[in-house]
């Protein structure tokens, strides 16, 4: 700060007139006030998750990983036509691990960061608040998803054409409505965690690691009756859009590592203190 | 404009905030006041819904906190400069803030010239001083056009130039009606800037009342030629009083009484006024010691 920035204020307070300025003369001239509409929550939540360079970094990031696959899949074209499912499964395979990320830290970065204390004197209904996190942090992952798919996209053209094989697009529909469906489900779920534990850091270990876990001991100790918590298999058969007779094991496994933190979260979110 | 009544707040056994009601009359600074762990921020957060309260009620223009529909339009709040994004810009934050508020974009460029920080509006929050934090936290707290302000500690880490225009800014924002409370540990600032105390301790209030009031000095300051006789003849007098180290005596009674004592008596009189205002710093080691010694 110059000495120029400390006077000029200074000498505007000891004026009243001058220093009036911030009520009298400007204040009377600001729109009346009025409520937060949900959907300027939900604007205002998508500004602050890419204004940030942690936020920009991420996503980036998250886009670089999906460039990179496409990249490896370019210079290693098969013999054949290039298949656009390939390049999506390969592009969108580090984008689904990464995206839930934006879930994770649309929760809980305002807590790490301590803006909590802003965020939820300018809008104490907090479960408001919480829900248009949850709204923006899909919205934004649907644009990373979209970004990627058109990557994919624009990667099976170029490689059709270079490969001299042409380019398949069978089950375009069906590969993209998959991805766009375990998209959501994985954002939400990583935001119902943020919500539950406000830590960033260890919001995304847990969120790596408890269903990981689960999937890897609760076949050996339970079984068959594992399918009832595995939300990496319930994943699988929605992306695949066939349940396969599994619906109650499907709607349990999403309760419970879904559902259930959500409620949680917004729960816990809405009580806990704000320092 | 800010009404507090029998707020209380417990940890478990805990009693972090016991029974606290006071009010904040429209055109006034108060200054609330207590040591660390005394429950100020904690009232502060109770006041503006971020603590739910154990027991009372806060309002302010007669709403709970959470009821009003856009509350930075009403009251503005600095409860801690320190919690800003760093990764942002201060005109960032400002106009985040704005949009949310319903106020122009523009305001949030008036109001980085009104604290001064138009030169700093570019940088991210991160590379900005304490001071400057402060200054981005009020015009944070003023960019809705509030009615009432509520700061706590607001002039930490600010230069002398910078706390001698935040005076100046509050005073006129009461002076046009606005409601004004802040904490502060800065005794000689908070001596000069309010008008009212609320001091609170060990969870409690301690002391409640206009700055004048509470400092108003007790007694008399009187120095005689002869202090051993002007001692003797107001004691005889019957009035009770206290020799200074420095000669001087403090009488528990008016000037007028001293006078007639001394020259009833003959005594020659070449200091009499009112006795020094205790200040603030010793008010408040009165008001909150013997507090903290029983918590």
């Amino acid at each position: 700060m110059t000495v120029t920035d400390v006077t000029t204020p200074t000498a505007a307070g000891t004026n009243p007139a001058a220093a009036g300025k911030h009520r009298a003369a400007v204040g009377s001239s600001l729109p009346p006030a009025t409520g937060q509409p949900f959907l300027k929550l939900v604007a205002i939540e998508l500004r602050k998750s890419v204004n940030t360079r942690s936020g920009r970094v991420l996503i980036l990031g998250i886009l670089a990983v999906a460039l990179a696959a496409l990249a490896w899949q370019l210079t290693h074209l098969p013999n054949g036509p290039v298949a656009f499912n390939d390049n999506l499964m390969a592009a969108s395979t580090g984008v689904q691990l990464l995206l839930p990320v934006i879930g994770v830290m649309a929760m809980t970065s305002e807590w790490t960061q301590r803006t909590a204390l802003t965020t939820f004197t300018l809008s104490p209904r907090r479960v408001r608040v919480q829900l248009a996190k949850f709204v923006a942090a899909i919205v934004l992952s649907v644009v990373v998803l979209t970004v990627t798919s058109a990557l994919a996209l624009g990667a099976t053209a170029v490689g059709g054409a270079a490969g001299g094989d042409g380019a398949t697009y069978a089950g375009l529909g069906g590969s993209l409505a998959g991805a766009y469906l375990a998209n959501a489900l994985n954002v939400v779920m990583g935001a119902a965690f943020g919500a539950v534990i406000a830590q960033t850091a260890v919001a995304i270990l847990v969120f790596f690691i408890a269903p990981t876990a689960w999937s890897l001991a609760g076949p050996a100790l339970f079984k068959d009756n594992a399918d009832w918590l595995d939300v990496f298999g319930a994943f699988g058969r929605i992306a695949a859009r066939d349940l396969g007779g599994m619906l109650p094991e499907t709607l349990t496994a999403i309760g419970v590592w879904i559902v259930l933190p959500t409620i949680v979260g917004l729960w816990a979110s809405s009580r806990r203190e704000v320092k | 404009m800010i009404t507090v009544e029998n707020l209380s707040k417990r940890y478990g056994s805990t009693t972090a905030v016991s029974d606290v009601s006071f009010t904040v009359e429209a055109g006034s600074i108060t200054g609330f006041l207590g040591p660390n762990g005394a429950g100020k921020s904690t009232t502060l957060r109770m006041l503006t819904g971020l603590t739910p309260p154990s027991a009372g009620t806060a309002t302010i223009a007669g709403k709970r906190y959470a009821d009003l529909p856009n509350p930075g339009r009403v009251v503005g709040v600095m409860l801690d400069a320190a919690a800003q994004h760093p990764g942002r810009t201060g005109r960032e934050t400002l106009q985040l803030n704005a949009s949310l508020l319903g106020v122009p974009k523009s305001r949030a460029d008036e109001m980085l010239d009104a604290v001064g920080l138009t030169g700093a509006a570019k940088r991210r929050v991160g590379q900005y001083s304490l001071g400057m934090r402060q200054r981005l936290g009020i015009a944070s707290a003023l960019l809705g056009d509030p009615a009432a302000l509520i700061l706590d500690e607001p002039a930490n880490g600010m230069d002398p130039e910078g706390i001698r225009w935040m005076r100046g800014l509050l005073q006129d924002f009461a002076a046009r009606g606005g409601t004004v409370i802040l904490s502060s540990h800065l005794l000689g600032e908070v001596q000069a800037t309010v008008d009212r105390l609320v001091v609170i301790g060990g969870g409690r209030i301690v002391a409640d009342g206009s700055l004048a009031e509470l400092l108003s000095g007790s007694g008399t300051l009187v120095r005689g030629l002869d202090p051993v006789g002007l001692n003797q003849a107001l004691t005889a007098a019957g009035l009770s009083l206290e020799p200074l180290h420095d000669g001087a005596l403090r009488v528990d009674a008016t000037a007028e009484q001293v006078g007639r004592a001394a020259a009833a008596a003959g005594q020659i009189l070449i200091e009499l006024r009112e006795s020094d205002s205790a200040g603030l710093e010793e008010l408040f080691f009165q008001l909150t010691t013997p507090t903290a010694v029983a918590a």
